[in-house]
């Protein structure tokens, strides 16, 4: 959401003047205070990790015509989803507060539709926005960060022996970690086209530590890993 | 003993980043305050067990959307020092101006959406009477983003910084347009601040000691040898200061308190014009002698408010220096004196304890990681939301008492502004481990 203040910057008064925007927490005081308000589309940004989340996404759902989940903690849980998974959260009780192991909110309901990315791309918000608000159904980038990432001209890293996740990821991000010379780490979650067998032969050849790609692909996909993983451990 | 009555609720807090609430309750003459923060917990710290150190600013970048850069460098810095990677120095000024471009961001970020608005009574920023506050405002957050853009590779959660300095060379010319756009906007800040200052605040000044990174002659936000000093007089260096933190669990809260040696600490920008405001830079040293400082909450905003002058004029000094030093324009300037390489080295080896500690726009952060064989055996963020939430509970006390007669209605908003001005960050201190 922040990305998305500063993107629009001025403009924001524009978005506020063709959309009824009841609930924008940075912008705007909510309208009807903590209640969940009726709405024809709802982002919903975050993991589902407490009893409240899970409460509130609930009320979200039953609100909403439409959900997006908005960002990489939404669609696939993110880092939590891994670092939580195998903590023994027993006992772990606040006051008012339960706390459950990290699940993406398509756990919890029906999402209509994922933009995931960690960061989310201003422009692709406004894209899925424009058209959902126009009847078009939005649609994910179906290419990999390899192929934005050859777009710009950038070395492969895997060619220089890094692990990378580039050809196993969604793209839409413009390649901005390869294009500083640092590795892809999916933070969108798995390319339409994502082979892993042929990936982990290329790295075999290569002579890429497997184990690292792995842990690396579970870091950001969350849930989404096990897609990705089906045949392997 | 009867039981406790809660006489204020504020329910969901208003204008605050993340999920929280604050409740004061009343048993007989005691006043007690809870500042709940209901995010849940990230997990994050607890991720990094047993990963390569290097990945490190990657994942703390993640603990906040809106001071991820701060977030990752002090984790770049953290790792570095236990592994005794040295950096060269135009890495640190590098760092410098994302640093100093995040503090920005951040403060224009709370000045204009979050803690204006409210104190005006509007329901938000886009109700501004004065529109050019607001389009000036957004210009220089749009501004603050484009240069974290520019020098940390992408606008939010910058794959730039990494363990050993810098990923990609950062080109002189645009560093130099970057810099001058900024000289450019200087004036209309000039403007936006002249409207924070003339904010009329309630009075709500309570002792306690304060704490704020210092080095002599300067105004530090990061810096490679600053110490830490409290106003009590005394001067720590970065280890003295993390080993007197200790976490503290509330059972109505999923962030920690931190305390300071068991007693309550603020950090923030009050804090650093209190210790530090005669090094500011020459205009906003000028617009700090126009207020009459003291621990008072409430002026955090125009703390804030002179610190966007100071860091617009840092960057610009910053800019002109490094332009001057070590670029020619229209060169790529080889600043990553890294080679990744050798930082993966860090991988198969390497142990060491590291601790980083600097100025983020909230207060005084610290880092601190343990690394053995290349993987981080411990991990540890203390920010300056969990450590000011125990001055934030004692002030909202203190309101309460001196404030009663006005009614509780009206209170509650008062006592949001109070909570808002410490620009708390809920995302940010919600604990990072697994809770308790």
């Amino acid at each position: 959401m922040t990305t998305l203040i500063t993107k629009l910057g001025p403009d924001l008064e524009g978005l506020f003047n063709i959309f009824d925007i009841d609930y924008f927490k940075l912008v705007r005081e909510p309208v009807g205070g903590s209640r969940i308000p009726k709405a024809d589309i709802a982002f919903v940004e975050g993991a589902v990790v407490t009893n409240l989340d899970r409460e509130r996404l609930l009320e979200i759902r039953k609100n909403s015509s439409f959900v997006v989940a908005l960002g990489t903690c939404a669609s696939s849980g993110n880092i939590a989803y891994t670092a939580s998974r195998g903590v023994d959260l027993k006992g772990k009780r606040l006051r008012d507060v339960e706390i459950s192991e990290a699940e993406p909110i398509s756990s919890v309901i029906t999402v209509d539709y994922e933009l995931s990315g960690c960061p989310v791309s201003g422009e692709e918000f406004t894209d899925a926005l424009l058209r959902l608000v126009n009847g078009i159904e939005p649609v994910q980038p179906d290419f990999s960060v390899c192929y934005e990432c050859k777009m710009k001209g950038n070395d492969c890293l895997l060619e220089k022996k890094k692990v990378c996740l580039g050809p196993l990821a969604m793209g839409g991000c413009g390649a901005a970690c390869t294009s500083v010379g640092a590795a892809c780490y999916s933070c969108r979650g798995p390319a339409s086209e994502a082979d892993l067998d042929a990936y982990l032969k290329t790295i075999e050849k290569k002579g890429i530590d497997k184990k690292r790609a792995l842990m690396l692909l579970h870091m950001f996909m969350g849930k989404k890993a096990k897609e990705v993983l089906k045949n392997e451990q | 003993m009867s039981s406790k009555e809660v006489i204020i609720d504020t329910g969901e807090l208003r204008f605050i980043e993340g999920h929280g609430r604050l409740t004061v309750k009343v048993s007989g003459k005691d006043i007690v305050a809870e500042f709940h923060n209901l995010e849940g917990p990230r997990f994050l710290t607890k991720y990094l067990r047993g990963k390569p150190a290097e990945m490190a600013p990657r994942v703390a970048s993640r603990i906040c959307g809106l001071c991820y850069t701060v977030h990752s460098i002090s984790a770049a810095e953290a790792v570095e020092r236990a592994l005794g990677i040295k950096v060269s120095k135009e890495v640190r000024e590098l760092r410098d101006v994302l640093y100093l471009a995040n503090n920005l961001r951040s403060h224009m970020m709370h000045l204009l959406y979050l803690s204006i608005p409210p104190i005006e009574g509007l329901i938000s920023v886009l109700r501004m009477r004065n529109k050019d506050v607001f389009r000036v405002g957004s210009r220089l957050l749009a501004k603050a983003t484009e240069l974290i853009e520019i020098w940390g590779g992408r606008s939010v959660h910058v794959p730039n910084v990494v363990v050993g300095g810098f990923g990609a060379p950062i080109r002189g010319k645009e560093l130099l347009s970057s810099v001058k756009d900024l000289a450019g906007l200087l004036e209309d800040a000039q403007g936006f601040v002249r409207y924070a200052m003339d904010l009329e605040l309630p009075e709500l000044e309570r002792y306690r000691v304060l704490a704020a990174s210092k080095k002599a002659g300067t105004y530090p936000i990061y810096s490679e040898d600053a110490t830490v000093a409290l106003s009590d007089g005394s001067i720590l260096n970065n280890q003295e200061y993390y080993e007197g933190l200790e976490e503290v669990t509330k059972d109505y809260s999923t962030s920690k308190h931190v305390y300071f040696k068991a007693t309550e600490i603020t950090v923030g920008a009050l804090s650093r014009m209190m210790l530090n405001r005669r090094y500011l830079s020459f205009g906003a040293r000028n617009l700090a002698e126009e207020v009459e400082w003291s621990i008072n909450p409430f002026l955090v905003v125009k703390a804030q408010a002179i610190e966007v002058i100071h860091y617009m004029e840092e960057l610009i000094r910053l800019g002109g220096e490094l332009a001057d030093v070590i670029m020619e324009p229209e060169k790529p300037v080889i600043c990553n004196s890294i080679d990744l390489d050798a930082v993966e080295c860090a991988y198969s080896g390497g142990k060491g304890k590291g601790i980083f500690v600097a100025e983020a726009p909230r207060g005084t952060l610290c880092h601190s990681c343990e690394v053995e064989d290349g993987l981080i055996k411990d991990y540890r963020v203390y920010t300056p939301t969990a450590v000011n939430s125990k001055s934030i509970e004692m002030d909202a006390v203190e309101l309460v008492k001196r404030f009663r007669p006005i009614g509780m209605e009206k209170l509650r908003f008062i006592l949001e502004d109070l909570v808002r001005s410490y620009d708390p960050c809920l995302s940010c201190a919600v604990s990072l481990d697994v809770y308790g």
